[in-house]
């Protein structure tokens, strides 16, 4: 499959470059974390040295470029490219934190109705002759914006929460993916002490129902919201405990770290009390 | 009198339209107005979850508006609260199986036969909103102390009131500790960045996720703290000035042991 695509790669360049690869993060859900695995994956990824262009699909309700928080800096985004008035090159911000990371931020003022998803596949393509990865946030829900995000992309990032209206979400989505795409999972915000107090659903109960490859699973953590609003992804946080999940996803999906992913257990008193970190 | 036609919205999935729309319609019924809760996620459903019915599920809008069943015969009477009923969605097709118009029309017809239809928005601005907001009287915007969803939430402030629809803002998930350490924006920042009218704040509470879990409204458990701040909610939308509750953050010892003050 790999000859395929590289046959395609363009001829200008002396060695053939290895496409890159599209992976879209969606749910069905809302509020599950799409944008925040997004952001997370993606910094681990690109702070491994990998090339990686996050792209924002959400036209009209964009949040990534708040997440990363590279707000400020966005002057363009993926209409403007898509419309021919700006290349891509002006629409890509960079981010200083790690160089190899770009953002493609999505409209605000526009509608998905407005994204043509045949363009939007191509832009996809396109970004994968230049990058090693490329991460689209797809929105919430199943609509038109739906559509484009998962056009381009022949890997997905499934994130639920273990909750029964996302496992629903989730399931549905899953069936609307098809069965041409590498399709893996992540269990965000599992709070281990309820799952033990019969409070919570289990990753197991999670994956007995959607029966995906488990990419990793993300304890819910307050400092989780404190680096959202402050636009610090946790990935770039050696000391966070949710941050070295990431990076441990960001391993699992270049190949790096094989094996079954750890399940976050409940600490002991004693943890909690002299643990450290909340 | 025509009943009050109210959508819930957020723009942001997941800062808690469902459960806002089951708990405060379960409170609403309590209080003995006749209240219709109406699913506008056709394709991605929950609120039938929430509510606990999902198996009692026969009919749903799409096949109403298809002329296939009666209005009547697609609500579900809840068995707990005999004034309460929901309007499911269509699970298997996709928002476009209904226009804005068809929408209004089925709305309407409930507000003749109950006191308050509730409607639960899905998330995003695209069809399925337009269809939410179609037949409503008023907006209750629901929003989390979180940058992203505020700027979404503004995002759709400004086509309700294209609109014209009033609107007044819930505050959902507020942590007290978090906002005193400096770690989350207060209610008085997202009512101040939003300039909206504040309908209620609901507190982080664990029990919501257990409750939805489960299919019980968190009002029907007389023991939860939440039960009072819907039952404010709700009074609030009747009229009555309530005042607002400062929620204090936990003490030392109830962080240590983890249980709520």
């Amino acid at each position: 499959m790999h000859e395929l695509v590289q046959q395609e790669a363009p001829a200008t360049s002396a060695v053939p470059r290895k496409r890159g690869r599209a992976i879209v993060v969606t749910s069905g859900k809302g509020g599950v974390g799409k944008t925040t695995t997004t952001a997370n994956t993606g910094a681990a990824l690109a702070a491994t040295g990998a090339s990686v262009v996050l792209v924002d699909a959400d036209v009209g309700l964009r949040n990534l470029d708040i997440v990363l928080g590279l707000e400020a800096r966005v002057r363009h985004h993926v209409l403007d490219v898509l419309e021919g008035h700006v290349t891509l090159d002006d629409a890509l911000v960079t981010d200083k934190r790690v160089p190899t990371m770009r953002l493609l931020a999505a409209a605000q003022t526009r509608e998905k109705d407005d994204v043509d998803t045949a363009a939007f596949r191509d832009l996809i393509s396109g970004l994968r002759d230049r990058f090693d990865y490329v991460l689209i946030d797809c929105p919430a829900g199943i609509e038109k914006g739906f559509a484009n995000a998962i056009a381009g992309a022949d890997e997905a990032i499934i994130v639920c929460t273990p909750e029964v209206s996302a496992v629903r979400d989730a399931d549905r989505v899953v069936g609307l993916l098809g069965d041409g795409r590498d399709v893996k999972l992540i269990v965000n915000r599992l709070r281990p002490a309820m799952v033990r107090r019969g409070k919570m659903l289990s990753v197991e109960d999670v994956n007995g129902i959607l029966r995906l490859p488990l990419l990793g699973v993300i304890e819910d953590a307050p400092d989780v919201i404190v680096s959202t609003n402050r636009g610090e992804p946790v990935a770039l946080d050696p000391a966070s405990p949710v941050g070295e999940s990431y990076r441990q996803i960001a391993q699992r999906i270049s190949g790096t770290l094989t094996g079954v992913p750890e399940i976050p257990r409940e600490k002991s008193l004693f943890e909690k009390l002299f643990g450290g970190r909340k | 009198m025509s009943a009050r036609r109210i959508v819930l919205t957020s723009g942001k999935g997941g800062v808690g339209k469902t459960t806002t729309t089951a708990n405060l319609g379960a409170m609403l019924a309590k209080r003995g107005h006749r209240v219709v809760l109406v699913d506008a996620d056709i394709g991605l459903r929950n609120l039938d979850l929430v509510l606990g019915v999902e198996k009692r599920i026969v009919f749903d809008i799409v096949e109403v508006v298809e002329g296939r069943c009666q209005l009547r015969q697609a609500l579900i009477k809840d068995k707990r609260l005999e004034n309460l009923s929901i309007l499911p969605a269509a699970q298997t097709r996709d928002k476009t199986a209904i226009t804005e118009l068809q929408f209004a029309d089925v709305v309407r017809q409930l507000g003749e036969i109950c006191d308050y239809v509730l409607i639960d928005c899905p998330a995003g601005i695209e069809h399925g909103f337009r269809n939410a907001i179609a037949g409503a009287s008023e907006a209750i915007v629901v929003t989390t102390p979180e940058v992203s969803a505020i700027r979404d939430a503004s995002r759709v402030i400004g086509k309700l009131q294209e609109r014209g629809l009033p609107l007044r803002l819930i505050v959902n998930r507020l942590r007290p500790e978090m906002v005193r350490s400096g770690d989350m924006l207060s209610v008085d920042d997202v009512t101040d960045i939003l300039s909206a009218e504040l309908l209620g704040i609901i507190p982080d509470d664990e029990e919501v996720i257990d409750s939805t879990n489960k299919g019980e409204p968190i009002v029907l458990q007389t023991e939860s703290r939440l039960a009072a701040v819907y039952d404010k909610i709700a009074r609030r939308l009747e009229g009555e000035l309530v005042p607002f509750t400062t929620f204090g953050a936990p003490g030392f010892f109830a962080r240590i042991f983890g249980k709520a003050s």
